[in-house]
């Protein structure tokens, strides 16, 4: 076996250029289906990740939904916890927002809009002005965003142009991009700051229930919703369910699917195209090794060595194709991966995946040719020059 | 060694070869003889096992092979025969070693005795040295001679040979006869086709053979006419 593909190498070096050519579709099929893969497991990976919160052992979540768009008060309050905390099963209750900005009118000479706020992070990186955060406690200085500094100040520079805020006035310290990717709202106040004026304005809407050792959360999560449908204080206002993280990775799953069928058809089309050219290479090359083909025969060959010469031939091409292929995928990735919000991942099972990928393209497409070197006639053949 | 009664073949309505009965025993170095396009590759093609289309019959070492199985025959051919072919027949991408090694690949020698056999017939046909050499690089009798290594490495009981000086010099016609000479005194059956008279005169018996018949008589050759 191992002197039959050190003969197949050889053959493949004797044609070079010829073969690289033919290598080439299977080497762009293969970093597709590389990236491709890459991108779907990145993607599973960072779902699966976030979905690990929600699906935390021993804990179950409610969340209540305001039935108006425009109500952004009611939710979850004290007496709720402990009307929850008495619902059989359950241990203890925390409260939580899904809601990641407050809403405020703000004025600028004559210009007024209305955007979203937020309490700063630890630590942002500004595009303009110093500092990378706001002191707890400090009551006059904020960061914007560039999106809306272009927005109220137009041309002017907004550093240090004052802002009115629901009626306070507040000096604009800071200026920090906002990604395409990531979320950011377009002003960031102190802690205080927010905790006085809008921390009302974020409502605990999402009740996390730590449940009891050995009891079944969903019966539990049940119970819990029937007593907040009776008791909850703002039952009035909206509704109360259990998140159930099923149905997040359904809709994902059938995405997962979407993806996966165009993953099927792009390398399929492409390792369709290289098979096709694997199969006119190996036709090629068998007729042109005729006087070879004649000559092992008399020395010995059967049919069956003449054939599996070849098909480990073709294969052997398909397989430096499809290595070729993994390291072009792998750049790919690398490529993608600069304008992704996640990380896309080559697995070992996608390299697998594409190692019998192309054998099996190796195989499907060089057995017609391997099998019309084997059967020629031997009369024929040893009169070839 | 063979025995063929009544052998023939045909083209459509082209008849190649009729009626051919020939014997060579073991140990023999039998000459073909005959103008070209007469028949000798085609009889010794049936000879070699290389061609089973054919009419009549034909014993190798008493057995028929008319109705073996392909398989079969590729390793009769690889065990017990031996082809140097007209015009060398080498790969012209494949050194002097890897030429004469062609045999032993289907043979299923292990590697290390692979080596010792291709350096022992190197040595035998005179080519020490040459191993790395392409054919290109050589001589039209240095490539007869890789062909005559190449057809002896398995230690075959018959070489067919078909004009193995057909494209070389007096002098180097001589040198290659010589070889076969000496394969034929050490045990091993000879049928070499050949035009020339001067290279017929190695060979203990020689059979003539002229429109696809066989004469086994110079004298009868031209008889018919
Ligand atoms: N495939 C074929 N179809 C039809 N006729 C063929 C075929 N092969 C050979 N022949 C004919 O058979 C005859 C014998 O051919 P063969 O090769 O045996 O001649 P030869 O005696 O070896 O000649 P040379 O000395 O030139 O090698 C020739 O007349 C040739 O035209
Ligand atoms: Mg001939």
């Amino acid at each position: 076996m191992i002197d039959k593909i050190m003969i197949a190498f050889k053959s493949i070096g004797k044609n070079k250029n010829r073969n690289f050519l033919t290598m080439l579709g299977i080497i762009i099929g293969i970093a597709c289906v590389i990236a491709i893969l890459a991108v779907g497991d990145g993607f599973t990976k960072t779902m699966t990740k976030g979905m690990g919160t929600h699906n935390d052992k021993g804990r179950v979540t409610i969340s209540f939904e305001a039935s108006s768009y425009d109500d952004v008060t009611s939710g979850f309050t004290k007496n709720d916890i402990s009307t929850l905390e008495r619902v059989s099963g359950v241990g203890h209750v925390k409260l939580d927002s899904s809601n990641t900005a407050a809403t405020a009118k703000i004025q600028y000479k004559t210009k007024q809009e209305s955007t979203d706020l937020n309490k700063a992070p630890k630590h942002l990186k500004l595009y303009k002005g110093v500092g990378t955060t706001i002191d707890k406690s400090d009551m006059s200085n904020i960061f914007i965003s560039h999106d809306l500094a272009s927005r109220i100040f137009k041309g002017e520079s907004a550093l240090n142009k004052p802002l009115i805020i629901e009626g306070n006035v507040f000096i604009v310290r800071g200026i920090y991009k906002v990604s395409d990717f990531n979320y950011r709202p377009d002003i960031y106040v102190s802690k205080d700051v927010f905790k006085q004026l809008f921390a009302n304005q974020i409502t605990k809407n999402i009740a996390r229930i730590y449940v009891q050792p050995n009891v079944n959360k969903k019966a539990v999560g049940k119970r819990a919703v029937k007593q907040m449908k009776k008791f909850g204080e703002d039952k009035q206002m909206g509704s109360y369910s259990v998140s159930n993280p099923d149905q997040i990775s359904k809709t994902f799953t059938k995405m997962m699917n979407y993806i996966t069928y165009f993953v099927a058809l792009v390398a399929g089309i492409s390792l369709l195209i290289a098979g096709i050219g694997v199969m006119n290479v190996m036709y090629i090359t068998v007729s042109e090794r005729r006087k070879e083909i004649g000559i092992r025969r008399a020395f010995g060959a059967t049919s069956n060595d003449i054939r599996s010469q070849f098909l480990i031939e073709s294969v052997v091409l398909c397989v430096i194709g499809g290595l070729i292929g993994i390291i072009f995928g792998y750049v790919l990735v690398a490529i993608i991966n600069a304008f992704l919000p996640f990380k896309a991942i080559v697995t070992g099972y996608s390299l697998a995946i594409s190692l019998s990928v192309s054998t099996a393209v190796g195989l499907i497409f060089g057995f017609i040719p391997s099998n019309k070197a084997a059967q020629s006639p031997l009369v024929g053949l040893l009169k070839e020059e | 060694m063979l025995k063929i009664s009544n052998v023939g073949k045909s083209y459509g309505q082209f008849k190649v070869l009729q009626d051919i009965d020939l014997e060579v025993a073991d140990g023999e170095f039998l000459a073909i003889m005959g103008p070209s396009g007469s028949g000798k590759s085609t009889l010794i093609n049936i000879l070699g096992l290389l061609d089973q289309d054919y009419t009549g019959e034909y014993l190798l070492n008493d057995k028929s092979y008319k109705d073996t199985s392909d398989n079969f025959l590729s390793r009769i051919r690889g065990d017990q025969l031996g082809f140097v072919f007209q015009n060398f027949k080498l790969l012209t991408t494949y050194n002097v070693y890897e030429n004469i090694e062609i045999p032993l690949v289907y043979s299923k020698t292990e590697q290390h005795n692979k080596l010792e056999r291709v350096e022992a017939v190197i040595e035998q046909v005179g080519l020490a040295g040459k191993e790395k050499s392409r054919p290109s690089e050589l001589s039209g009798g240095q490539q007869q001679r890789v062909a005559i290594a190449r057809a002896i490495v398995n230690r075959p009981k018959l070489i067919i040979a078909d004009e193995p000086t057909g494209a070389l010099d007096t002098k180097t016609s001589k040198e290659i006869m010589d070889i076969f000479t000496k394969l034929n005194q050490a045990g091993t059956t000879i049928i070499m086709v050949t035009h020339d008279e001067e290279v017929a005169q190695y060979a203990m018996r020689t059979v003539y053979i002229r429109d696809g018949k066989l004469y086994h008589d110079a004298k009868d050759v031209f008889k018919n006419d």
